[in-house]
């Protein structure tokens, strides 16, 4: 028999033995859950210790409700990848709207591309390995590719983008954009805008209605390039002013209705045709709802950038990597002290 | 000791309750809200040091002038560490820096803005920004005022129609229809006075011109090879009412208006020509070099009227040479001894209140008015001692009359002259005793 002392050792014993295997049960049975030390300072910041588990996506997924904002976390620390037990500061507001620095400030490019081919590079054509090279440099180099809602948001000095941002546009809605971009734009994942001009819809070379709304449904925000495509800045030889007015009113507003009744999407962005424009047609534009509009004017653009003469710059013939990479200018030095 | 196991075993006892009836859930809710009360415990030490880690960013950013950043670490120290009292003092600090820097840049901007040095305003602007990222008014100017407007403002008067307001900007009465829509009226309606309308700024295309620009221009040219410049100068002049930043039609026009001033220099006609260069851009070849001969032969000129003591034409000449160069020191040397002349001519006639007039207008710095101003002042003296000496030869005459005029005479000349207050004083109580008496 042991001694009372003794037999609370083993009981003890046990019950330290128990407890463990308790604990190793509950940590074990629900392995995605983990608790790491924060503290929250007013609404403005929350300070966290990551733990092995946590990716940046992962804590701007629990902070942020949106993984992809994950680039805000590693912009504020000044990190690119995370370590367990990395102390860092997670800015619940957009901590730099401008992109503002004391040397420069952000640029965003918008890039245009309008048809493609298997081999051959055109007028207007990029080949299949080019455009595929492109969206590998992005990809590869750390270039976030934006929507043009962040884009805009970005321009009104609402929200912040990444400070390397690209915007990715396809104009006019030839056939090739949906077999050849498209599968390439699915495998990586990047979203993108089709300017369609929808006179052309469904014509010989040109994307159906029903290809315009698959690609609506993967991730293309699908807007609008006019009815016919005609020079908005300039009135034809023989066209009274009246006449230019009402075909001006037309280019504008029909296919902002039309796109809403084939595919319920509300249009609010628009691509000048040859990426011409004038106050006329800015005004009418504005009349009619448009929250912005694109010329294919080869610069970047920075939040101060007029809206309704965004900079696009446009992709087409032989366009190898080292081409693509000079257009895409995300700063601008500036002393700003 | 015993009671520690004892308080342990229970904590294990209630554990495995726990289990049983909430199962892992339950024991881990337990434990996190253990570990939580373990954490609300935490060392003072340890918030203290990871405070003072971002005290610490914080100043380093706050030296490398990047403030916004510092007042961001500076306010979660704060926050980490309440009882610290030098933070609320430096987040204070650093407020105050960001709202000066943003304040002085944003000055600056709205400087170059009035100036139109748009591209400065727009650096200001931003730096303004980059400092306080919610100023509103930078962000205003950088966003709305910098870019060009589509749009012109146009507040209705009381007899305006579309009709008339269409004619008057847009040279086309048919074009009321344009500010009907987009002003949401009707064009058989009159709109209210006071209604800030919205009218798109069009383009020279949509304009109605009645001359045909490109044949006018050609027509200039000619006229401009043919040297027959006032010509030239009505043809830009009809291109301008339509297209005013016409680059040619400007080209044009400094042309014409360079060979008509070269002319008028010929004919000694410098303010005419001086007229006309001044309507040349200043960077048109030639200009400056032209005014400055222009204003050499003016000088000449002055200085000729000078020497034959013409001193209002003089003073014409070299004024006119500063009206269009106003840092001329030659014109300015001229006038100034102009005055000095003019001031001793007046002081050896005897006339020193001019002389004084004279040289008011004079720069008090020039060594020759300083002179002037001097010797104005002692003939004064001088002058005014010579009338009081007559009064008093006058006074012992017992001419008490003559005696008061010419001691009048002397304070005008010399307000500050004591005797001559006092015999006059005197001098009018003797006449009054001598009238009661006879």
């Amino acid at each position: 028999m042991p001694k009372p002392a003794n037999r609370r050792k083993i009981v003890f014993g046990h019950f330290s033995l128990l407890y463990l295997l308790l604990l190793a049960a509950c940590v074990t049975s629900s392995p995605e859950h983990h608790k790491i030390s924060e503290i929250r300072i007013n609404n403005d910041f929350i300070i966290v210790k990551a733990t092995a588990k946590d990716t940046l996506s992962s804590l701007a997924a629990q902070y942020l409700n949106d993984p992809a904002k994950d680039w805000l976390i590693a912009e504020f620390n000044h990190i690119k990848t995370l370590s367990a037990g990395q102390e860092l500061i997670i800015p619940l507001f957009p901590f730099n709207k401008g992109g503002l620095k004391s040397g420069s400030y952000q640029t965003v490019p918008v890039l245009v591309y309008y048809s493609f081919s298997k081999n051959k590079p055109g007028k207007s054509t990029v080949t299949q390995d080019d455009f595929k090279a492109h969206m590998k440099y992005l990809k590869e180099n750390g270039y976030n590719v934006i929507t043009l809602d962040q884009l805009l948001d970005f321009l009104d000095y609402k929200e912040q983008i990444p400070e390397k941002s690209v915007v990715i546009t396809f104009d006019d809605g030839w056939r090739s954009i949906y077999n050849i971009a498209f599968p390439i734009m699915k495998e990586y994942g990047f979203p993108a805008t089709l300017f369609v001009y929808t006179d052309f819809i469904g014509g010989g070379k040109a994307i159906s209605w029903k290809q315009v709304k698959k690609l609506s449904e993967n991730g293309f925000d699908i807007q609008c390039k006019t009815k016919t495509h005609r020079n908005l800045a300039t009135k034809k030889k023989k066209e009274s002013f009246k006449e230019y007015f009402k075909s001006l009113e037309m280019e504008i507003s029909y296919p902002k209705k039309l796109i809403k009744k084939k595919l319920n999407k509300e249009c609010r962005y628009l691509a000048y045709p040859y990426g011409k424009t004038n106050n006329l047609v800015i005004a009418m534009l504005k009349k009619h709802g448009y929250r912005a509009a694109f010329t294919v004017e080869r610069e970047s653009n920075p939040f101060f950038a007029d809206n309704y003469r965004i900079h696009r710059s446009p992709i087409y013939g032989k366009c190898d990597v080292k081409k693509f990479k000079k257009i895409l200018s995300v700063f601008q030095n500036m002393e700003l002290k | 000791m015993r009671n520690d196991m004892k308080s342990l075993l229970n904590i294990f006892l209630l554990i495995i309750v726990l289990f049983f009836f909430t199962g892992c859930a339950g024991v881990r809710e337990f434990l996190e809200e253990i570990s939580d009360k373990i954490a609300e415990k935490a060392p003072e030490g340890k918030k203290a040091l990871i405070s003072s880690s971002y005290l610490e960013k914080a100043l380093e950013y706050e030296k490398d002038n990047e403030l916004q950043t510092a007042l961001f670490y500076m306010q979660i120290a704060g926050t980490l560490d309440p009882d610290n009292t030098e933070i609320p003092e430096k987040i204070a600090g650093l407020r105050s820096a960001i709202d000066k820097k943003a304040g002085r840049h944003f000055a600056k901007g709205v400087a170059f803005y009035k100036k139109r040095k748009f591209k400065d305003a727009r650096r200001q602007f931003l730096t303004a920004l980059r400092y306080a990222p919610g100023h509103k008014d930078a962000f205003d100017y950088l966003k709305n005022r910098l870019p060009p407007k589509e749009y012109i403002n146009y507040k209705v008067k009381n007899k305006d129609t579309l009709k008339g307001i269409a004619k008057k900007f847009y040279n086309d009465p048919s074009k009321d229809f344009l500010i009907a829509y987009f002003n949401n009226l009707k064009t058989d309606k009159k709109p209210v006075p006071g209604t800030m309308l919205e009218l798109p700024i069009l383009g020279l295309e949509f304009t109605r011109p009645s001359i045909d620009i490109r044949n006018e221009l050609i027509k200039a040219e000619n006229l401009l090879k043919e040297k027959r410049y006032q010509e030239v100068l009505g043809v830009i002049g009809k291109i301008n009412k339509y297209d005013r930043l016409n680059k040619k039609a400007t080209d044009l026009k400094n042309a014409a208006c360079y060979q008509i001033g070269i002319e008028l220099s010929r004919q000694e006609k410098y303010p005419e020509a001086i007229e006309m260069f001044k309507k040349v851009a200043p960077e048109y070849q030639g200009v400056k070099e032209a005014i400055q001969q222009v204003a050499n032969k003016e000088l000449m000129k002055a200085k000729n009227f000078l020497k034959q003591k013409q001193y209002e034409q003089t003073l014409a000449v070299a004024g006119r040479i500063l009206d269009y160069d106003k840092s001329n020191k030659a014109a300015k040397d001229l006038i100034n001894t102009t005055f000095c002349q003019k001031a001793k001519d007046l002081i050896i006639q005897k006339n020193y209140s001019q002389a004084v007039k004279v040289l008011d207008k004079a720069d008090p710095e020039y060594f020759c008015v300083k002179n002037a101003i001097s010797d104005v002042k002692k003939a004064m003296k001088k002058q005014a001692d010579v009338h009081y000496l007559q009064g008093v030869k006058y006074f012992l005459n017992e001419e008490l009359k003559s005696a008061i005029k010419e001691w009048e005479k002397t304070l005008t000349l010399n307000p500050e002259h004591k005797k001559a207050k006092k015999n006059i004083k005197n001098a009018r109580s003797l006449l009054e005793k001598l009238e009661k008496v006879y």
